[in-house]
């Protein structure tokens, strides 16, 4: 069990300190695997570092199973070489100058008191059969391809069976299709393995897809946390709503509501739509529309939760085809479509809303 | 995994500490405390005390006899100047056309031009300034009695070495090649992307030359510009064999004089007055250096990278390219060489006035079978050896602390250590005499004050060690880290081995420098630490000028087998890459 409490770290920097995590507070129970997920720059790396030791934060507690590794009131510091964690770095970091076993043998090879010498053969092999690298182990560090590398570099962090094992940006160096692969292996590895990891990523499928529970960050706040899929479909604010999934976001005026549904007038005009949310009359919410929830159609539809409009650009990206459309009150709405349905530009089409969501507005939308 | 429960910040491994302190500590006793004997025995007297000796007291006499000197005013300066102003500009162009010619043009067999070239690194200037005198002197030099056959002039000359464009000449051609390389790596750096955009925009390769390539190459050529300054400033070879029979008293020579009067004491205090103003002068030059390579480093151009370069043809124009560059290495390395040879087996004589068959090995024999060869032979190698190993390993931790660690001091360490590259070696010879003569522990007089005199020149090591370690990605280190390994562990079996290339270069390097050291062990002279460079030297001014050209022969024949087996180590990496 990984516990990160209230941790604070900032940076000095010539135009003074640079707060980089502010408070940020989460636990990562026993066998299980949590993202840290959010935009670069957003302090994911940071907050790992805390917790490897390799960054001393300003303030905080952080747990790791059920030693307590850093407590600025306590004033505790355990070095990174005495806690109980293996790290998977976003370059790799494979020492070049160690063969693959070598590399995978040092940690036991370092640790004190001394593990005997067929121990850690076995141990190694056990390790590199496990990640599929076996026959390699006289391989040169240097003559490794990415995916290799990113074996031995997991084998290397859990050969000496940490309580926790940290990855940053694992999956980043490898080209697309190797990243999905790598990411299968990833998941099952580690489910397998029954380790707690906490990992960073700014992908959000990579999250999604590999951790039990995700954390979305920004700008050194945690913002939500949850299982993938709550924070999928549930969003708390539009930044998440935006960074997971990549929503359209409207201005909606609340007309009227009855029960736990408000009608809702978008800001350009088109018809109202009712959605689950608290709300009073009068007030300004978000409306969100997941790209991948609007259907279109060259036909007139009929019903509610209907807008038409035309379409001004289209990105085919293989299995899907990310269009823009412009709506008649002039919004501009993402759509993505399955890649049989193609429109020119400019064919006037209508948009039925499958997936509608309100959000209060406690932070304007951001960006576009 | 046995963990302890709590551990307080002050647990961390004691040796992260204690090591980079003791380095810290050493750098600071190598180079600071004797600047700052130096300063101090500046303003103690009278005479030919030493600072620290019963009856010394606080003066200005000193200061103020080498200011109100009309000598200083009417030789001292102006020949300093003339001497560094005049090898700048020489240099400048020799070393840029041979490196413009060896990379950036289809000149044929560069590889032998740029070995040429390079060669008289590996020379003390000791020898190559006998070699010069052999050559040129006015009455007896080689060239002078070819021209006096060939046009029949009469009486001395005509070329006259012993004279400030003698010295200028001579001087250029001994730093030509260290600037060269420089230059080379300059030119090897610059993306080529630059100039065919200009050939692309319709430039033709003459306005691209002078539009685009030399504003571009500017800042990059500067740093080495300011690196013949310093080098050349704190020059003492050459003045005092080549410069003083002329007449020439530039600063090195005369702090050397007060130290050795021809008459009466030491006189320690006004040695160490008269070095006041030029350290300052140094130390303002590698400001500028400083200043030249932070650009550098900003500029685009300089990457660190080696592009493939395109070539422009010569043509016809490599005929004055082979005039110009067999002008430079003959007078720099080929005939040096020979005439050296010849001299070890005929002496004095000239070609054709002896037959060839009385060559004789005598000097040889006289040489081998004389206990001071061998003694200076051990000494030579003892100090360079020992010396490189210190500044190398030194140089590497004080480079860990400025780029890995948090010290609070590091910067100044940094400052210190770069300072070396201003500091005069007379400066330093004489620094460290004082400091010695006065701290009774008996190293005065013995090899031992030589190692600790050589290892000031902290910089070489520091700057090559910085470049190497911020090459290594920190996460490696950090992956050994969080593999639980202890600090020492990390950086002995981590980083140590991923630097070694480095240090092994900067090794080499310090050891041609050792070997080729003339400056300090003849500031520090003693019978017992004599070592060959000075022996050389001993030999052609006590006359016997076949003995001491067999000794030069001899130790450029131990040197350069070292160097060829080893220079995979020493060939700037831009060019491999
Ligand atoms: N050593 C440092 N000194 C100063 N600022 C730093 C340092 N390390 C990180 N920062 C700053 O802290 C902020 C957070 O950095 P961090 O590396 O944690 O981001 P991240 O979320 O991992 O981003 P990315 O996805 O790009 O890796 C950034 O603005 C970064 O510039
Ligand atoms: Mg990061």
């Amino acid at each position: 069990m990984l516990t990160v409490t209230r941790l604070e770290k900032s940076f000095a920097t010539e135009d003074g300190p640079l707060r980089v995590i502010d408070g940020v507070s989460f636990t990562v129970p026993d066998g299980q695997c949590y993202a840290l997920l959010g935009p670069s720059g957003c302090g994911k790396t940071t907050t790992l570092r805390c917790v490897a030791g390799l960054e001393e934060p300003d303030a905080g507690r952080i747990e790791i199973a059920g030693t307590v590794v850093y407590d600025s009131a306590a004033r505790i510091a355990v070095p990174t070489n005495q806690r109980p964690i293996g790290i998977v770095f976003q370059s790799y970091a494979i020492w070049p100058h160690f063969d693959v076993f070598e590399n995978v043998a040092y940690p036991l090879r370092v640790a004190r008191p001394r593990i005997a010498r067929g121990e850690i053969e076995d141990r190694v092999m056990a390790v590199l059969d496990l990640v599929g690298m076996r026959d390699l182990a006289k391989r040169p560090a240097p003559r490794l391809s990415g995916g290799q590398q990113q074996r031995v570099a997991l084998a290397r962090a859990i050969v000496r069976r940490p309580k926790l094992l940290l990855l940053d940006e694992p999956l980043s160096n490898l080209d697309a299709r190797l990243r999905d692969y790598m990411r299968k292996e990833l998941a099952d590895l580690i489910e397998r393995i029954g380790i707690t990891a906490l990992f960073v990523t700014h992908d959000q499928a990579e999250a999604l897809s590999l951790a039990q529970r995700v954390a979305v960050m920004n700008e050194g706040h945690l913002i939500q946390e949850g299982a993938p899929r709550e924070v999928y479909s549930a969003p708390a604010t539009a930044f998440v709503a935006e960074f997971i999934g990549g929503s359209n976001i409207v201005e909606g005026r609340v007309a009227s509501r009855n029960d736990a549904r408000a009608q809702v007038a978008l800001q350009g005009g088109g018809p109202v739509f009712e959605i689950d949310m608290e709300a009073t009359p009068g007030e300004t919410v978000n409306v969100l529309f997941r790209p991948e929830g609007i259907r279109l159609s060259t036909t007139p539809v009929e019903g509610g939760n209907v807008l038409s409009g035309t379409i001004s650009a289209s990105i085919f990206t293989g299995s899907v085809i990310d269009y823009t459309v412009a709506l008649a009150g002039g919004l501009r709405l993402r759509v993505i479509a399955p890649s049989d349905q193609q429109f020119e530009r400019g064919t006037a089409v209508w948009l039925t809303v499958r997936d509608v969501r309100g959000l209060k507005r406690e932070h304007p939308p951001s960006g576009t | 995994m046995p963990l302890p429960q709590c551990a307080t910040p002050t647990t961390t491994d004691w040796s992260s500490r204690i090591i980079p302190t003791l380095g810290a500590i050493a750098a600071v006793y190598l180079i600071a405390v004797p600047l700052a004997m130096l300063i101090y025995a500046a303003f103690r007297g009278p005479a030919d005390f030493l600072p620290f000796e019963a009856g010394a007291q606080w003066t200005v006499d000193n200061v103020r006899a080498v200011f109100t000197d009309p000598i200083m005013y009417g030789e001292i300066i102006p020949d300093t100047l003339t001497f560094v102003a005049g090898t700048v500009c020489l240099t400048t162009v020799m070393a840029l056309a041979m490196a413009w010619l060896i990379e950036r043009t289809d000149l044929p067999y560069r590889g032998v031009w740029f070995a040429l070239i390079i060669f008289p690194t590996l020379v003390p200037i000791v020898v190559q300034a006998i070699a010069w005198i052999l050559l040129l002197s006015p009455n007896a030099g080689w060239i002078n009695r070819l021209i006096r056959v060939a046009t029949g002039w009469s009486g001395k000359g005509p070329v006259d070495v012993f004279s400030m464009a003698g010295l200028i000449f001579c001087q250029s051609l001994s730093v030509a090649p260290f600037v060269f390389l420089q230059f080379s790596a300059t030119l090897r750096a610059m993306n080529p992307a630059f100039e065919d955009a200009s050939r692309g925009s319709g430039a033709s390769t003459w306005t691209t030359l002078r539009r685009i390539t030399l504003p571009v190459l500017l800042p990059g050529l500067l740093a080495p510009i300011i690196l013949i300054t310093l080098i050349t400033f704190e020059q003492f070879e050459l003045p005092l064999i080549i410069g003083l029979p002329g007449g020439i008293n530039v600063f090195a020579y005369r702090i050397y004089n007060e130290l050795n009067p021809a008459s009466g004491l030491p006189n320690y205090g006004r040695a160490a007055a008269i070095s006041l103003p030029f350290l300052a002068m140094g130390l303002l030059a590698l400001l500028a250096y400083n200043h030249a390579i932070r650009n550098a480093e900003k500029f685009v151009t300089v990457t660190g990278k080696a592009y493939a370069q395109r070539r422009i043809p010569l043509g016809a124009w490599r005929w004055p390219a082979y005039g110009f560059l067999g002008f430079y290495v003959g007078f720099a390395a080929i005939l040096p060489a020979l005439i050296l040879l010849w001299t070890s087996l005929f002496g004095f004589s000239v070609p054709g006035s002896v037959p060839l068959d009385q060559a004789s090995l005598a000097s040889y024999r006289q040489l081998f079978a004389d206990p001071l060869l061998w003694r200076a032979v051990r000494n030579s190698f003892t100090v360079a050896i020992l010396s490189a190993l210190i500044v190398t390993l030194l140089g590497a931790l004080i480079a860990w602390i400025v780029t890995r660690s948090t010290f609070s001091g590091r910067w100044l360490l940094d400052a210190l250590s770069f300072m070396s590259l201003g500091i005069p070696a007379v400066i330093t010879g004489l620094a460290v005499m004082v400091l010695y003569l006065s701290v009774p522990i008996g190293i005065y007089g013995t090899v031992w004050i030589l190692v600790i005199a050589y290892s000031y020149r902290l910089a070489v090591s520091t700057r090559l060690s910085r470049a190497t370690i911020m090459q290594v990605h920190k996460e490696l280190e950090e992956a050994s880290e969080a593999a639980g390994a202890r600090w020492l562990t990390t950086q002995v079996r981590i980083l140590l081995p991923l630097i070694m290339p480095g240090l092994v270069s900067a090794f080499l390097l310090l050891f041609i420098i050792g070997m080729r050291e003339f400056t300090l062990p003849f500031v520090l002279y003693s019978q017992e630490n004599v070592v060959m460079s000075v022996l050389i030297w001993q030999f052609f001014q006590g006359g016997e000028p076949a003995r001491s050209a067999a000794l030069a022969t001899l130790m450029i024949a131990i040197v350069l087998p070292l160097v060829v087996f080893a220079r995979r180590y020493l060939v700037s990496r831009g060019a491999g890459e």
